[in-house]
């Protein structure tokens, strides 16, 4: 129990005030204001980690979603919430409504385009992005392509295309992501050096980008860089992804301070799991994997984030998950998948084949 | 085409999900008769966006704040976490806020106690706190029952959500019941006694005024099987009329009934009348041995809502026992039945001893002064 009533229980992020309830309830009936409110909320989301505030968003959205006629900016917002929790499916669903709309929405291309590259069905993804070039720029045409065909046996000449794609011809909100392709790429030729480069340049753009600094977090500790990913991550731990991540690093330090953190990660995976959800099963085969040995469990978790996801790090933690558990077969549809998309990855033979 | 961007980055977190754990609300309920204790808990950042608790807005909310919203939030609880027992509604009664701490951080922790003023059976609870805020919120409920645990997602596009008390808890009544019965035909040896009585002679046949044995084994099976098959369907059809309530005899009647049941048995391996169709006496007496056995029930009392149920797993348990009474003594009395100990000594003198025995109860049970 508190000691006084002075004790404050919990800061309150920007964001998640009472206050805004005015506001809420002016979004009911008005577009005008549910559209930047709701966009608001979702970039809480990305700028903090925290999955509550797309929940917010989506009670924004909620009324207006079922409105006839359809309103394809709300579709396309309510699939990026969707996708952000890794329903995919439904996400798809929306995004094909809105395009029915408004068949030149180049977000819900891009947007569509993401999502199906996250499952795997990269032909599909590509169709999408051809339908970005009438209304997108030149340059995110080309991103949103040679990212794909990058990961259908074209991997050095994509990267030869994009790291030519001048800087300044993308707009500024799209620089980071060219960042991050590059990065991922450099990484799949085995190119580690001029990876970190890219990554790091991706962080001075965009440094709540936890995308990127999970993606720089990875590549530090594949080289058991302990002390450096400590320092990438410090002042990030909160966000569980980050956390995951530092954990590994003081486990590699075996410097024994990460017990309260550790524990905190398996009741975070235990309690998403009691909800169904599975947004984060890669992370926890991870923590399985690195954290807390259980070869089987890791195993159960990779498969169960195959059924849902396929990027290339989703193929890495399958097959390291079959083989600490003695299971080569469990792999099989990972490594099906590789050659089926003729995938190349130079991660793949030093940490798994 | 500026909209276009502004999501770039988002997009990319597919992979790398925003973390934090989404918004919970935990809801512990434990059932007893008509009554539910427990408690529920929200997290203080949840409660601040349903009610509104940072009274200074500061940005930070302190225990002062927390407690002096306590009324309200006992209110928003109440309009939103609503308990029902087969459509009676079950008042929540809050006690003093606390705190818990959480690995997500800290939660506003409020006790609670519900009375339903019925057994609590089917227990409803329609959960939609912050559905209007935060449509992924869940309420993550734990339920006890008796020794039987439930846990569930509440919430989301739910309504309410139905719990049946009692599927699992007939299991466990069930199994409780058979136990009864097996126990009960091994501690109640007045019923093996007669059954034993019955049995004995069943491997002998009476030729004039002499038992030989029966040749095969056959015979001396169905002899077994009849005695047994009239025993178990008399004692059934009573037992289940008294446990029903539908036909009650006097306890001590039927107890005394029950030990001259032993002694008429026993004599008559002696001084043989009835020879053939020994399962009739089965089934006679049988039916006064149901209700020795219903009485045992009567004292356990049968749960309302799986009387059926647990009436069968009592006469299941009780044939069970007895079942395994008669395979382990009847190879081992077709085994001795053609010696001369078996005919002249053990079936006779056996005999005898039980009805003495017999006796000795008829007497306490029929003659002496209850107490």
């Amino acid at each position: 129990m508190p000691r006084s009533d002075a004790q404050v229980l919990v800061e309150l992020p920007a964001g998640a005030r009472h206050s805004a309830v005015e506001t809420r309830d002016l979004a009911r009936s008005r577009l005008d204001v549910a559209l930047p409110l709701s966009q608001f909320y979702i970039s809480r989301a990305r700028a903090t980690g925290d999955l509550r505030f797309l929940g917010y968003a989506e009670a924004i959205l909620n009324p207006w979603q079922s409105r006839v006629p359809l309103l394809p900016e709300v579709l396309v917002l309510h699939a990026t919430i969707l996708q952000s929790r890794h329903a995919f499916a439904p996400a798809l669903t929306e995004l094909d409504r809105a395009l029915r709309v408004q068949p030149e929405d180049a977000q819900a291309w891009l947007t569509r385009a993401t999502v199906l590259r996250v499952l795997g069905r990269y032909d599909e993804a590509l169709e999408s992005c051809r339908h970005l070039a009438v209304s997108a720029d030149a340059a995110i045409t080309a991103l949103c392509s040679e990212s794909l065909r990058s990961l259908t046996g074209h991997l050095q000449s994509a990267y030869a295309t994009v790291a030519a794609l001048g800087q300044q011809t993308l707009p500024p909100e799209a620089r980071a992501w060219r960042y991050s392709e590059l990065g991922e790429m450099a990484e799949r030729l085995g190119n580690d050096a001029e990876a970190e480069r890219w990554l790091k340049a991706g962080l001075q753009l965009a440094p709540e980008d936890f995308y990127l600094r999970a993606a720089c977090a990875d590549l530090l500790l594949r080289h058991g860089r302990a002390g450096e990913t400590l320092q990438l991550l410090a002042g990030y731990e909160s966000v569980e992804p980050m956390l995951l991540r530092s954990v590994i690093a003081h486990k590699l330090l075996r410097d024994g301070s990460s017990e309260q953190a550790q524990a905190r990660l398996a009741a975070a995976f235990e309690l998403e799991q009691l909800r169904g959800d599975a947004v984060h099963r890669r992370e926890q085969a991870r923590f399985f994997l690195d954290v807390e040995p259980q070869p089987s469990a890791a195993l159960a978790a990779a498969q169960e984030n195959w059924r849902v996801q396929r990027e290339p790090d989703d193929i890495l933690i399958l097959l390291r998950a079959a083989r600490a558990a003695h299971q080569s077969q469990a792999g099989e549809p990972a490594r099906r998948f590789l050659q089926q998309q003729s995938l190349e990855d130079a991660r793949l033979g030093a940490a798994t084949l | 085409m500026t909209r276009c961007l502004r999501f770039m980055a988002l997009l990319l977190l597919a992979s790398v999900a925003p973390a934090h754990i989404a918004s919970n609300g935990f809801l512990v309920a434990r059932v007893e008769g008509s009554t539910i204790s427990g408690s529920i808990e929200l997290a203080v950042r949840d409660v601040e966006l349903a009610i509104g608790v940072d009274a200074n807005r500061d940005g930070k909310v302190t225990w002062g704040e927390l407690r002096a919203s306590e009324p309200r939030l006992v209110h928003y609880l109440e309009q939103h976490v609503y308990l029902s027992a087969e459509s009676r509604s079950c008042p929540l009664q809050f006690q003093a806020l606390r705190v818990n701490e959480r690995v997500d951080g800290t939660y506003a922790w409020l006790p609670f106690s519900a009375d339903c003023g019925m057994d609590v059976r089917q227990l409803s609870i329609r959960y939609s706190a912050l559905d209007d805020i935060d449509p992924s919120h869940r309420g993550l409920l734990t339920l006890t029952a008796g020794s039987v645990v439930q846990t569930a997602v509440l919430g989301g596009l739910d309504g309410a959500a139905i719990f049946s008390l009692y599927a699992p808890a007939r299991w466990g009544a069930f199994v409780e019941y058979l136990r009864a019965g097996i126990w009960h035909i091994w501690s109640g040896i007045d019923h093996l006694l007669f059954l034993l009585s019955l049995l004995l002679p069943a491997v002998l046949l009476r030729r004039g005024d002499r038992w030989e044995p029966v040749p095969r084994p056959w015979p001396a099976f169905m002899g077994i099987l009849k005695v047994v098959t009239a025993f178990t369907l008399a004692h059934s059809m009573t037992l289940s009329l008294a446990a029903l309530d539908i036909v009650r005899l006097p306890s001590r009647l039927t107890e005394s009934v029950i030990a001259a049941s032993i002694i008429v048995a026993a004599l008559n391996n002696i001084f043989p009348l009835v020879t053939n169709s020994r399962a009739r006496i089965a089934f006679a007496f049988g039916l006064l041995h149901g209700f020795g056995f219903a009485s045992v029930l009567a004292d356990m009392g049968l749960p309302s809502g799986a009387r059926l149920l647990s009436l069968l797993a009592f006469n299941l348990g009780i044939e069970t026992g007895q079942l395994a009474v008669v395979l382990t003594v009847m190879p081992v009395v077709y085994a001795l039945r053609s010696t001369v100990f078996y005919r002249r000594a053990l079936l006779p003198w056996g005999s005898a001893a039980v009805a003495s025995i017999a006796l000795v109860w008829f007497v306490q049970r029929a003659l002496l002064p209850s107490g």
